[in-house]
């Protein structure tokens, strides 16, 4: 994913013998989640990158000539962990989603009654994507044993969570009633 | 991954703590103990225990099995050994409250039963710890909300142990130094341990997050909370050192002033946080178990304000029992009572229409409550609070029965309205499915496991 960067220029600073950290802080401050900064230094900021990393970002360097440093600070990659149901089965191979919705602005637990009734209307094998605004913990068990699959994970903001749920063929088998 | 379920006993841990508290309050009411007779009376401590470890204790337990999976989207750790804890804690503090009767003099001897009852109590919470504990540790790095979880563990052991170690003084079964040193000052650590350590922490770290999603806020882990986390946990250190000086038989002049003044400012943090929390929520209306939870932290501001009101006037000694009455029912209770009322519907609604949701048609988890009525017994209950609080500060005893009994009463009105909401009594649609129970069961877990 291209991220997206804020540049900050602190040569003016250093030149006008001024002391550049607050402002770099709060620059970093003001990132928005994913975010990276793009630092312009006629240095190379050498301190910084410690600092930087124990506020989870790596760093990448570039000399621009003339003595100049780039150093764009990129956000550290959460691990793309991403869950699954115990029954999913190769999840790359799914077909295409048949519907795709954004629930992410429903209370819950709103957005698990409407996934259960999409999986109740599609056919065994189709897909459903869905954008949540949190993790669905009591939506997991009931789609397992439904005889459903699912995989889901946090977008790399952390601020939403999108599953794929692929429909079962089994009904009232798996229910024990 | 599999989610969160339903946590099989957490009813019955709910309906348990609900009928330590009626027992409790009804107590108060008949003035079998303070503030009719003192703080330290054992009747006190009958009445205490029951509300401390029955209701509040039960109430937080049952609650943090529910709802740390949630915290931590792990599985709940050992589930199977929920039944034997709620076994034990009831046991033990039945056994503790006879022991205590026996101290008062009503019955001769019996003694021995405060160990045994203490011994039960620090058993079962420790099998607490391991559910709870064991569930938060499987998700590592831990998360801000589930590592006050984990403070509160500690604090809940520390407080059995050192209630374990008070019955076997007072039990005269030992006769050790270090016991005997560890009773006077140690007391107030017990307290301390118990509401500040154990149930505040908790209460914060659960209410950091159930609250930003009743609420619809962004989830943030704030400087503030994580400060506010900082200061519990080097209050609760303090608290530590010393009881550890108090059981070397030192003096420790600032007894618990440093650990309640970093209390006080975790607090304050806290109520700042949650000032937050509402102010940027998404969702407009308040629902009532917000609004409680929004009035049991300005009851916590107040206790704040009312603690450093009685150290600056140099009181806080003669009126410690209100303002412990004051965190126990105004902050811990009120906000416990909000909490249930919406659990206990969402609940109701995922155990008894989860199999059947998107096949048919649904009520909504609002449509299993009646808010009106419940907000009734609901300002009755604070109201009393207030009452019951303010007769404390005057010194006047009588007042404060009526208005415990008030609190009784209001408390039963809620509970006949769980009890609606179990029973389904305010959804008017067809049943889930006609196959099986009419309704769930009141209090025990459904007896069809489903697969």
């Amino acid at each position: 994913m291209a991220i997206e960067y804020k540049t900050l220029d602190v040569r003016p600073i250093l030149l006008s013998g001024g002391e550049p950290f607050p402002a770099i802080m709060g620059a970093v401050d003001d990132l928005m989640p994913g975010q990276g900064l793009k630092l312009l230094a006629p240095f190379r900021p050498q301190p910084l990158f410690s600092v930087m990393e124990r506020r989870g970002f790596d760093y990448e360097l570039e000399e621009m000539g003339g003595g100049d440093f780039e150093v764009r600070f990129l956000p550290k990659q959460p691990q793309a962990t991403v869950d699954a149901s115990v029954n999913a089965n190769a999840p790359d191979l799914w077909p295409e989603p048949s519907v795709d919705l954004d629930l992410s602005e429903l209370d819950p637990p709103e957005p698990m009654v409407r996934l259960l009734a999409e999986a109740e209307r599609l056919e065994p094998g189709e897909v459903i994507f869905a954008v949540l605004s949190r993790e669905p913990l009591f939506l997991f068990p009931e789609l397992t044993r439904r005889g459903h699959q699912w995989v889901g994970n946090f977008d790399t903001t952390g601020s939403f969570y999108r599953i794929m749920i692929r429909v079962g063929a089994t009904e009232e088998s798996s229910h024990g009633r | 991954m599999q989610g969160a379920s339903i946590s099989r006993w957490t009813m019955s841990y709910f309906a348990a703590a609900l009928v330590f508290l009626l027992a409790g309050q009804a107590l108060l009411a008949v003035g079998f103990g303070y503030p009719v007779k003192p703080v330290e009376a054992p009747e006190t401590l009958v009445i205490v225990h029951l509300l401390a470890v029955g209701w509040l204790g039960l109430l937080f337990c049952g609650a943090l099995l529910q709802f740390v999976p949630v915290l931590v989207s792990k599985p709940l750790h050992a589930p199977h050994l929920a039944l034997h804890a709620l076994v034990l804690l009831i046991g033990g503090l039945l056994l503790l409250c006879c022991g205590f009767i026996h101290l008062a003099g009503y019955v001769e001897g019996g003694l021995v039963l405060l160990p045994i009852g203490g011994l039960l109590l620090a058993t079962g919470f420790t099998l607490i710890a391991v559910m709870i504990g064991g569930t938060v540790l499987q998700a590592r790095p831990v998360a801000l909300s589930a590592r006050f979880v984990g403070l509160g563990l500690i604090s809940l052991l520390a407080t059995a142990g050192l209630g374990l170690a008070f019955a076997l003084e007072l039990s005269g079964l030992t006769d050790t130094g270090w016991l005997h040193a560890l009773i006077p000052g140690g007391l107030s650590l017990h307290a301390y341990f118990g509401l500040i350590g154990w149930m505040s922490a908790s209460a914060f770290g659960v209410s950091y997050r159930l609250m930003t999603m009743f609420l619809l806020s962004p989830e943030a882990e704030r400087t503030t909370s994580r400060t506010a986390l900082a200061l519990l946990a080097a209050g609760i250190a303090a608290a530590a050192a010393i009881l550890l000086s108090l059981a070397l038989g030192r003096e420790t002049s600032v007894a618990v002033h440093l650990p309640l003044g970093l209390a006080a400012a975790a607090a304050l943090l806290f109520g700042y946080d949650v000032l937050t929390i509402y102010r940027t929520r998404k969702r407009k209306s308040l629902e009532l178990n917000t609004i409680m939870s929004a009035g049991a932290v300005a009851a916590l501001m107040l206790s704040v304000l009312l603690y450093l009101t009685l150290v600056l006037t140099g009181r806080l000694q003669d009126d410690i029992g209100t303002l412990v009455y004051l965190v126990g029912f105004g902050w811990l209770s009120l906000l416990g009572l909000g909490q249930l009322y919406k659990i206990v519907a969402f609940m109701t609604w995922l155990e008894y229409y989860g199999p059947v949701l998107g096949r048919r048609p649904v009520p909504r988890v609002q449509d299993l409550v009646n808010e009106r009525r419940a907000s009734g017994w609901f300002y009755l209950y604070a109201a009393m609070v207030a009452v019951a609080v303010a007769f404390l500060l005057a010194g006047i005893a009588f007042p404060v029965q009526v208005a415990a009994l008030g609190q009784a009463i209001a408390a039963a009105g809620l509970m006949v309205e769980l009890a609606r909401t179990r029973h389904l009594c305010y959804v008017s649609t067809e049943p889930a499915d006609s196959k099986v129970r009419r309704h769930p069961p009141l209090f025990l877990p459904n007896p069809v496991e489903r697969s």
